[in-house]
């Protein structure tokens, strides 16, 4: 396995895979479709599908970054275990389920959808086990060195909140009619504020294990782990505080964290260009330089914090 | 760029820009002096001018002819000598290692060599100051001595050179870390251009083409050119001219197929351990018949280079040892830490030659050639080595003197005469098989020594408190004459176990401190 | 022996971001070295030939990389090493004298010239100048061992090491300015590196994986 580039025959699996899911979602809709429109028979479940879709949309969103961020970082690690090509599948899977979800206006939870979802989280699960094995077997450890430039430890938890995040929305989509969402028990709001403040909170620790390894030669570099630390302040406020009718200052924080996870692109765009021979040498600063597909992630857990907003207003608990 | 007239008397003629004299001239002209810095080789840019290619990037090296003798004559060139403005750290290996706070004061406390007049904390101080100018990418955590500040950047990660010297070390419970190198890895944006991070394209040592490494050519002659001193390539100094007075006027240069005269208040040499004895001796007059600083008759004795033994072994995986800076993981060992019979300390890290190097390798070490040559040389990407730096005694019978033969200058060349000691060759010993042990634990097979190669210099010059005993006095001014200075490595008493370059840079600082702490008392 | 790395070609990076403007110039103009002498004279070049060939032996089956050619070059334009062992004389003097040694220890031992010597017969009489055993006059007083050391096989060893020729050979990644490396760990390589060969069945060597490319 020395040495080996990406094999072609793992990438095609991987777009297969994703047409195959895709198709098969295609198809069941289509059986659906035939049925008498859910949204269109049950308004007032308008809001919790509203709520889903945005969480299926943030799960997108995450979904998205973690199949572009571990395509070119598996790339560069010559996809050398067959493995690697794991995630590029499940994100894949997750990206285009989450686009049906978005798409779809009916309630009640999607089995396709709940499984490609499930099999994200695993992923994740499955991913950041394996890389805090490859991590802990190089020579020193855990030491700072090996975090910095051994398999990353938040990637595959980025895909773990994609799953999550999904499989949220469709508990909340499957709220029965007039009956507040709640989670195992707890108020749907509550939990994916809950959830999203601890995916902030892991997020910012890997941009600011990465940016720590960039030595913040950009002051630029701070803003990922000063703006989403509020946010997820304010989301754990709202897990876990008192109930409140407005919460703006949460709202207007995650919408900037909505926009900073976006401008991260634009930034790290910048990075490639201040690395030698910039977009000249692409092929090798696509690999060396910033991530271009991680900052999204900041974005995609917004969205859901964003999402969880809108579920505490519509259903107030207590 | 200022620049002065010959017959402007400036505060300052600095001779060399390299690990001394750059920060020297920097910090001199942001102290408000008038400073002339002269180099012999040409001002480069490396953008444009330098190749990925060991053969022309020899331009960078002193290749002017020197004659060397005695029982272990040292190959002069790449390894221990640079002509080009910012000296030999335009094609140094970037390690910044710092010399350890016992080992300032080995007479006194390890009972061998001879005591730094400069207290450990001082220079701890001003590494701390180096290694921020340089930024030097360093482990977040460093394992051996005192408390130092975090490095400016981050450790580069490893190459399969390096992790091969990591799983080595851990084998033989040794401790190991990332070497702290002076070239960045994230941009840096200086005020006058900006270093890109490393590309890991593995020249390093024929001169960085993308001005990631923190030479002096990157870091502090673009300092100096700022605070308004003024750099003169290819001048090379022939003779310092003495006055009436019995101190120096200024100095006598070769540039563009003529001899000018600088005239300067003061002179500093920071030409390195050979050079600047070269010139001392070559400037001797009727008054100083010896040599100029050279009462104590030392001036050229105590040259020092330092010992680059190595092991190399051939690995089942493929290393490609090419890529990257080549000394990427160092594990140091001074001998106060673990009771060793002979004196002094190593380190050894991991290696990375190139083919021509490589080659030089085979048939000097093998003495291969032929088919063998060949056939050795095509398991290139699979070799693996650990090569040291070893700390060399002073002895007064090492030194440079003037041969009788000329340069294209007209200049005397020097005669460089070197021999190891009994401990140098302990050393070197105990070195050797520690490196194999390490070899052999991660299943290098065809394993060989190259037991003849040395690196860098000191020595020549030697500080001291006692003018009978030493040339320069702690600030690096010459005990015979008040306005001449040497600011190099040849004013090291004892040379350490690890390289030496970022040693030179802080006592450099130091002296920048030191002259304008005199000129506030009006003792310059 | 069966090529390490079939396939690569060095020179095929020319283009990429691998080689800057220098680095083109300066191989370009290695490639295109004087094939004629400029400093020795046509009986040392004739010498020098069969030294070069015993010191690194080419293989038959393509054009032969002109190591003497380089060795002229260098004395012809004054390339120094930066340091010369005291009882050597100065490079230029040292290949002629010692080159004029060779002959005369051929004419010695052999009764014929160096170059019409068979290769086991150059070898053997290398062997002895390797081992210092050389003693004919014509030396007058440079010892033939380090002649041999530090004239001889660094001269000839660096010419051939620092041709793309002998990059390929070794699966050397060659230059490397802007674009230098991205996967440093053991067994990786980026695609512009050379791809090694693997064994096949049929016992020859193929290269690995897709070839390299720029």
């Amino acid at each position: 396995m020395s040495s080996r580039q990406p094999p072609a025959a793992l990438l095609w699996a991987t777009l297969g895979a994703v047409v195959i899911g895709g198709a098969g979602l295609a198809l069941r809709s289509g059986r659906r479709a035939a049925r008498p429109l859910p949204l269109a028979l049950h308004p007032g479940r308008s809001s919790t599908v509203r709520a889903a879709r945005r969480l299926n949309r943030a799960a997108g969103v995450l979904a998205t970054s973690v199949l572009a961020d571990s395509a070119v970082e598996h790339y560069r690690g010559s996809f050398h275990n067959r493995a690697m090509i794991a995630p590029l599948i499940s994100g894949g899977l997750s990206l285009v389920v989450s686009l049906h979800g978005n798409a779809d206006k009916r309630a009640g939870a999607h089995s396709v959808r709940d499984a490609v979802y499930a099999l994200a989280l695993l992923t994740g699960l499955i991913g950041t086990a394996f890389h805090l094995y490859n991590v802990g077997k190089k020579p020193g450890g855990f030491r700072w060195e090996n975090l910095f430039y051994g398999a990353p430890l938040g990637a595959p938890a980025a895909l773990l909140l994609s799953g999550s995040t999904g499989y949220l929305a469709e508990r909340v989509r499957d709220t029965p009619r007039g009956r507040i969402p709640r989670i195992a028990g707890f108020p749907a709001g509550r939990t994916v504020a809950a959830a999203t403040a601890l995916g902030l909170l892991g997020t910012v620790a890997e941009a600011g294990l990465l940016h720590f390894r960039g030595a913040f030669n950009d002051p630029f570099m701070f803003a990922p782990v000063t703006l989403p630390p509020l946010s997820a302040l304010c989301m754990a406020n709202a897990a876990l505080g008192p109930r409140r009718r407005q919460r703006w200052l949460t709202r207007a924080l995650l919408r900037l964290t909505v926009c900073l996870g976006l401008a991260g692109v634009g930034f790290h765009l910048r990075g490639i260009n201040r690395q030698m021979g910039g977009w000249h040498n692409v092929r090798q600063n696509l690999l060396n330089g910033p991530p271009i597909p991680a900052p999204p992630s900041f974005s995609g857990l917004a969205l859901a914090g964003l999402a969880a907003l809108g579920l505490m207003e519509d259903h107030p608990d207590g | 760029m200022r620049e002065f007239r010959d017959d402007e008397l400036v505060d300052f003629a600095v001779v060399g820009t390299g690990a001394g004299g750059a920060p020297l001239i920097a910090r001199l002209a942001e102290s408000g002096f008038s400073v002339v810095g002269l180099d012999a080789g040409p001002y480069y840019r490396p953008l444009e001018d330098f190749a990925s290619d060991e053969r022309e990037q020899s331009k960078l090296y002193w290749l002017d002819e020197r004659i060397v003798e005695g029982a272990n004559p040292i190959v002069m060139g790449g390894k221990n000598s640079g002509k080009a403005v910012g000296g030999s750290t335009v094609h140094f290996a970037m390690v910044s290692l710092r010399f350890r706070p016992e080992w300032f004061r080995s007479r006194s406390l390890l009972g061998y060599g001879a005591d730094w007049p400069v207290d450990w904390r001082e220079m701890w101080h001003y590494y701390g100051i180096a290694e921020q100018a340089l930024r030097i990418a360093g482990p977040v955590h460093y394992p051996w001595g005192p408390w130092r500040p975090r490095y400016p950047y981050r450790a580069h990660e490893l190459n399969g050179a390096a992790e091969l010297l990591a799983r080595g070390a851990e084998a033989l419970g040794m401790r190991w870390t990332p070497t702290p190198l002076a070239t960045v890895s994230a941009p840096r944006a200086h005020d006058h251009g900006r270093s890109p991070p490393c590309v890991y394209r593995g020249f390093c040592r024929f001169g960085c083409s993308t001005n990631a490494k923190q030479s002096q050519l990157v870091t502090f002659i673009p300092r100096a050119l700022a605070a308004g001193a003024e750099i003169r390539d290819l001048a090379m100094v022939g003779r310092i001219e003495v006055g009436a007075d019995g101190r120096v006027s200024g100095v006598h240069y070769h540039r563009e197929g003529r001899w000018h005269f600088q005239r300067a208040r003061h002179v500093v040499v920071a030409g390195y351990a050979i050079e600047t004895p070269r010139l001392l001796l070559a400037s001797a007059t009727d008054r100083y018949p010896n040599g100029l600083a050279n009462s104590s008759g030392l001036v050229g004795r105590y040259l020092m280079t330092q010992s680059n033994q190595a092991v190399f072994g051939t690995m089942a995986q493929e290393v490609r040892w090419y890529k990257g800076p080549p000394s990427l993981a160092v594990t140091e060992h001074w001998n106060y830490d673990d009771h060793k019979d002979f004196f002094g300390g190593y380190c050894w890290m991991a290696q990375g030659p190139l083919p021509v190097e490589w080659a030089t390798i085979q048939t000097s070490a093998r003495g291969l050639w032929g088919q063998a040559l060949r056939d050795a040389m095509e398991k290139y990407n699979y070799q693996v080595g650990l090569k040291m730096v070893g700390e060399m005694l002073p002895d007064e019978r090492n030194r440079v003197t003037l041969a009788e033969e000329k340069d294209q200058y007209g200049l005397r060349v020097a005669r460089i005469h070197y021999s190891w000691g009994a401990n140098d060759k302990a050393l070197i010993q105990h070195a050797l098989d520690q490196m194999q042990m390490s070899l052999e634990a991660v299943g290098a097979r065809d394993l060989f020594r190259q037991e003849d190669d040395t690196n860098h210099l000191a020595g020549t010059a030697r500080m001291g408190t006692d003018p009978a005993s030493s040339v320069v006095n702690p600030d690096g001014r010459s005990w015979d004459i008040p306005n001449l200075w040497v600011c190099d490595g040849s004013v090291f008493p004892t040379t350490g176990g690890v390289n030496p370059s970022l040693t030179i840079t802080s006592l450099a600082l130091r002296m920048a401190d030191r002259i304008r702490a005199l000129a506030a008392r009006s003792e310059l | 022996m069966a090529e390490r790395y079939p396939g690569y070609d060095v020179l095929a990076k020319r283009n990429t971001p691998s080689w800057n403007a220098k680095t083109r110039e300066v191989i370009d103009a290695r490639l295109a070295v004087s094939r004629e002498p400029r400093f020795f004279s046509p009986g040392e070049w004739r010498t020098l030939w069969a030294l070069c060939d015993r010191i690194v032996p080419q293989p038959r089956d393509r054009a032969p990389v002109p190591l003497p050619a380089y060795v002229d070059e260098k004395l012809y334009t004054g390339q120094l090493d930066g340091y010369r062992y005291a009882q050597l004389p100065v490079q230029g003097e040292a290949w002629r004298r010692g080159l004029a040694a060779l002959e005369a220890e051929a004419q010695s031992a052999c009764g014929a010239p160096f170059t019409q010597l068979d290769p086991a017969q150059q070898d053997a009489l290398l062997g002895r100048m390797q081992r210092g055993e050389l003693t004919n006059p014509a030396w007058q007083g440079m010892p033939c061992q380090l002649f041999f050391e530090h004239r001889v096989l660094p001269d000839i060893t660096h010419a051939y090491y620092a041709h793309p020729t002998a990059w390929n050979e070794i699966g050397f990644g060659g230059p490397a300015s802007p674009r230098g490396y991205a996967r440093m760990g053991l067994d990786r390589r980026d695609p512009w590196e050379a791809p090694r060969a693997l064994p096949t069945t049929h016992g020859t060597a193929s290269a690995q994986g897709h070839r390299s490319d720029g």
